[in-house]
């Protein structure tokens, strides 16, 4: 092996997050070293997935096909639609198994300072999705981070311009959780936004 | 000169913008009281159970230990001060905007304690609710003026006679505002009403508000040298769609 394809190889390992110059080296030497085997495989996965895998056409996820499996479902509710930031956070919603409808995936979130605006996220996208006149309600669950919630309240807008009923997930105290050990701002928040208490219905 | 091993404790200050570094740290930009804007790094702060997840969050008043002589201090503790609703909706933002204008134009490490009053308070009237363009309007102003900026608003310029309210006039950044002459057309102007308004912070009529607003975009945008502002050109975007 030359030094050049060395160098190259260390350099293109570089590109992934948290990895700098030392770490890149590190990784080099481990898959050209000790794990040939597994540097093959690396390699066969990564092609592999760069030319199959591509964005779903209804919900933005990755996926292999036009539409992902989800979305073609028929057990899914076509009129529920819950917007999360990341494929991630989809999962963790899947894992609660308390919704049935579907979701959109936007890569992402608005980030004024950093210049990530509705373009750059591709918002039209979504609005066209969530404007296909099967979705009754959209569901906002992007992060209740300052972006998260700028995100929210953009998307909400605009979809209630276009006549549809936006909600967003509510914020607070965790299940299970103690008012001693949970965070101030959590629980400022919680006591902003509390809510009637149900009267006992009958 | 500050010492290697300078260290503050408890400062009052908040997150101006914040950007990943390495694994699992942050770089935040903070405003602070006494030593203006400075570069903090959060390190760990990307850790799941890290103490300091979700708690630096822009718009929120905190208390800030860090030490370091170097441009790039060590952020030690946060600490919530709270009291004040999370900024939702437009409010939010606007609440970008003015990051944006600080971490543009501020000169770290400046102090500037009345500016940081100033952008508490603008905070919390923005987190009640109040009407957002008269308050980003006279942030703008206050801004400029402790950036040594600032406008004469009552005086005209070479004459150093009071603004006349009737009278209409240009703003010339080396000078001052010059009354426009009737005859030569061209530019509108500012009226001088208007300018009155201003040097009351008085920007609830819409006459005021339109040309305070253009004339303070104006000169920030001189002022800012050409950058753009990333807040406005989104804000810009979300109108178009």
């Amino acid at each position: 092996m030359s030094p050049t394809s060395l160098d190259e190889l260390i350099d293109a390992l570089r590109c992934l997050p948290g990895v700098g110059p030392k770490s890149a080296q590190r990784m080099a030497y481990h898959l050209l070293q000790r794990d040939q085997r597994g540097a093959e495989r690396l390699s066969k996965a990564l092609s592999h997935a760069l030319r199959v895998l591509r964005h779903c056409a209804r919900c933005n996820t990755f996926c292999e096909g036009e539409v992902c499996e989800r979305c073609a479902s028929s057990r899914r509710d076509s009129r529920l639609l819950c917007v999360v930031e990341m494929p991630v956070d989809l999962a963790m919603l899947e894992q609660t198994h308390a919704y049935q409808g579907l979701y959109y995936v936007l890569m992402g979130r608005l980030s004024p300072l950093d210049g990530i605006g509705p373009r750059e996220l591709g918002l039209e996208k979504l609005i066209a999705r969530a404007s296909d006149g099967t979705v009754e309600e959209v569901i906002l669950a992007t992060n209740f981070t300052n972006e998260g919630e700028v995100t929210a309240h953009t998307i909400g807008e605009l979809l209630r311009a276009r006549g549809l009923k936006v909600s967003r997930i509510a914020r607070g105290l965790p299940v299970g959780g103690e008012l001693e050990h949970s965070d101030t701002g959590t629980i400022a928040q919680a006591l902003l936004e509390r809510r009637p208490t149900q009267e006992p219905s009958g | 000169m500050a010492s290697p091993r300078q260290r503050v404790d408890q400062q009052p200050g908040f997150i101006l913008h914040s950007i990943p570094y390495r694994e699992t740290s942050l770089i935040v930009e903070a405003l602070t009281r006494e030593h203006g804007r400075v570069a903090l790094i959060a390190k760990g702060a990307r850790r799941p159970h890290s103490t300091l997840r979700g708690l630096l969050m822009a718009f929120q008043p905190l208390w800030l230990d860090w030490s370091g002589g170097g441009e790039l201090k060590t952020l030690i503790r946060a600490e919530w001060q709270g009291g004040q609703p999370l900024l939702t909706g437009r409010a939010l933002l606007c609440g970008y905007y003015l990051n944006e204008l600080l971490v543009k134009l501020l000169a770290r490490e400046d102090a500037h304690p009345a500016l940081f009053s100033g952008y508490a308070e603008v905070l919390r009237d923005l987190s009640q609710g109040q009407a957002t363009e008269p308050l980003l309007r006279r942030f703008e102003l206050r801004l400029l003026r402790e950036l040594g900026y600032g406008l004469d608003l009552e005086h005209e310029a070479a004459t150093g006679l009071p603004i006349r309210p009737e009278a209409a006039y240009v703003y010339d950044i080396e000078r001052g505002f010059v009354p426009v002459n009737p005859t030569e057309g061209g530019a509108a102007g500012v009226s001088g009403r208007v300018l009155q308004n201003m040097a009351r912070e008085a920007f609830t009529d819409p006459e005021t508000q339109q040309q305070a607003k253009l004339l303070l975009r104006r000169l920030l945008n001189h002022y800012l040298g050409g950058q753009p502002l990333q807040s406005r050109r989104v804000f810009m975007e979300l109108q178009e769609l």
